[in-house]
């Protein structure tokens, strides 16, 4: 729940990047950290991991965005550990949240993944007391960059057929069952070099604040 | 409270109670700093000397609350409002106030555990009757979140933004 101190005049929000574990949170806040835009007052990056820079805990990055009307206005980024190991985890950073990037991974072999996050994702906004329905979401689809790799098939009645085997499936079949519905707007990414990042980060914020 | 308000309004006035309760609350412990964080992990306001990254620090602490509120659950615990973090020098006593905010105070060797829970306890009911302020008035969302100021809000997100 967004918090607005009058006293200090000061309003904060909280985004939780979520989604499959390498889905490419992490590298949405380390893009932001790095090109942090001119105006913003960017705190520290902090990152609470395993050895292997998987998640652990969250990631956290306070964004300050200067004044708006006389309000400071504060953006508090989290991504959640997206192993499955660590369901419970990922309750406790959602904790208050006002609005979600879902960051799937667009590679074939991750759509059950992705659509496993998404149905826990929902089922912990529900827990929260909120509505998922009306709950502030945006999708980005990341790993664009993965070609598609595809595989002649014969079969059995001698008919051939292409099936894809690897790499980034087309958003129009990302859409029909990530987002059947198109509930939700949903950006394109390559957040490793920072591809959409922005634009996800723009259409959360804007969505977060209207629904204030 | 209803459950979709999207955010908690505290005006000014509730600030300074909350900041003089703090206050109090450091003086009378001899602790080093005292926070009232909602739950989500933003720090709401602070109390006491010391430089440490107040912000940074509300995101760990409200994750470690909720995170360990979590092992009480599995543990089948009903009713898990208090979190004591033993260092060999600063000690952290946490606590829960209503669902919704987290009173943390830093104290060290020198302050017995017992006392910091009396008053605490004593501070968690008075801020419990500020929450309860803080939560029926409605009359300062409408003058904080007017129409222009979201949209003023949306261009400065527009202007920054960008890719
Ligand atoms: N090819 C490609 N790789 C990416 C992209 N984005 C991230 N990666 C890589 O994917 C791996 C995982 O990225 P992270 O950002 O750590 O993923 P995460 O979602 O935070 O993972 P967890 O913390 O385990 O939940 C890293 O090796 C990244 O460099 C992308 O757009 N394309
Ligand atoms: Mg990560």
């Amino acid at each position: 729940m967004a918090l607005i101190n009058v006293a200090a005049r000061e309003i904060h929000c909280k985004v939780v990047y979520y989604g499959p574990g390498m889905g490419g949170k992490t590298s949405n806040l380390q893009h932001i950290h790095n090109r942090a835009p001119d105006g913003t007052k960017k705190g520290k990056l902090l990152s609470i991991e395993t050895e292997t820079e998987r998640t652990l805990f969250f990631d956290f990055l306070p964004l300050d965005l200067g004044k708006v009307r006389g309000f400071d206005t504060h953006f508090h980024l989290y991504t959640v550990p997206g192993q499955g190991l660590y369901d419970r985890t990922r309750v406790a950073v959602l904790n208050g949240a006002d609005g979600v990037v879902f960051v799937a991974d667009s590679q074939v072999q991750k759509l059950q993944e992705n659509l496993a996050s998404l149905k826990e994702l929902a089922m912990n906004i529900t827990r929260q007391n909120k509505k998922f329905q009306d709950f502030p979401v945006v999708l980005q689809y990341n790993k664009r960059d993965i070609q598609p790799v595809y595989e002649e098939q014969v079969l059995p009645d001698g008919t051939r057929r292409r099936r894809q085997v690897a790499g980034a499936l087309p958003v129009a079949v990302l859409d029909k069952y990530i987002n059947p519905k198109m509930q939700w707007q949903r950006f394109e990414a390559v957040a490793m070099r920072g591809d959409g990042v922005f634009e996800t980060l723009r259409a959360i914020s804007k969505l977060v604040i209207s629904k204030l | 409270m209803d459950p979709q308000l999207t955010s908690l309004i505290v005006p000014t006035e509730e600030v300074m109670q909350i900041e003089e309760c703090l206050m109090h609350l450091v003086e009378d412990t001899g602790g080093s700093h005292a926070l009232l964080l909602d739950k989500s992990g933003q720090v709401i306001t602070s109390q006491g000397d010391g430089n440490q990254d107040i912000t940074a620090l509300g995101a760990l602490i409200a994750g470690t609350f909720a995170s360990s509120r979590e092992v009480a659950k599995l543990l089948r615990e009903k009713d898990f409002r208090m979190l004591f973090q033993q260092g060999v020098r600063e000690n952290i006593f946490i606590a829960l106030i209503e669902e919704q905010w987290i009173l943390c105070i830093i104290f060290n060797k020198g302050t017995h555990i017992g006392l910091v829970k009396v008053l605490t306890k004593k501070a968690t009911d008075e801020l419990a009757s500020v929450l309860d302020r803080v939560r029926h008035q409605h009359k300062q969302r409408d003058e904080v979140l007017g129409s222009s100021f979201r949209t003023s809000m949306e261009d400065t997100i527009d202007l920054l933004f960008r890719d």
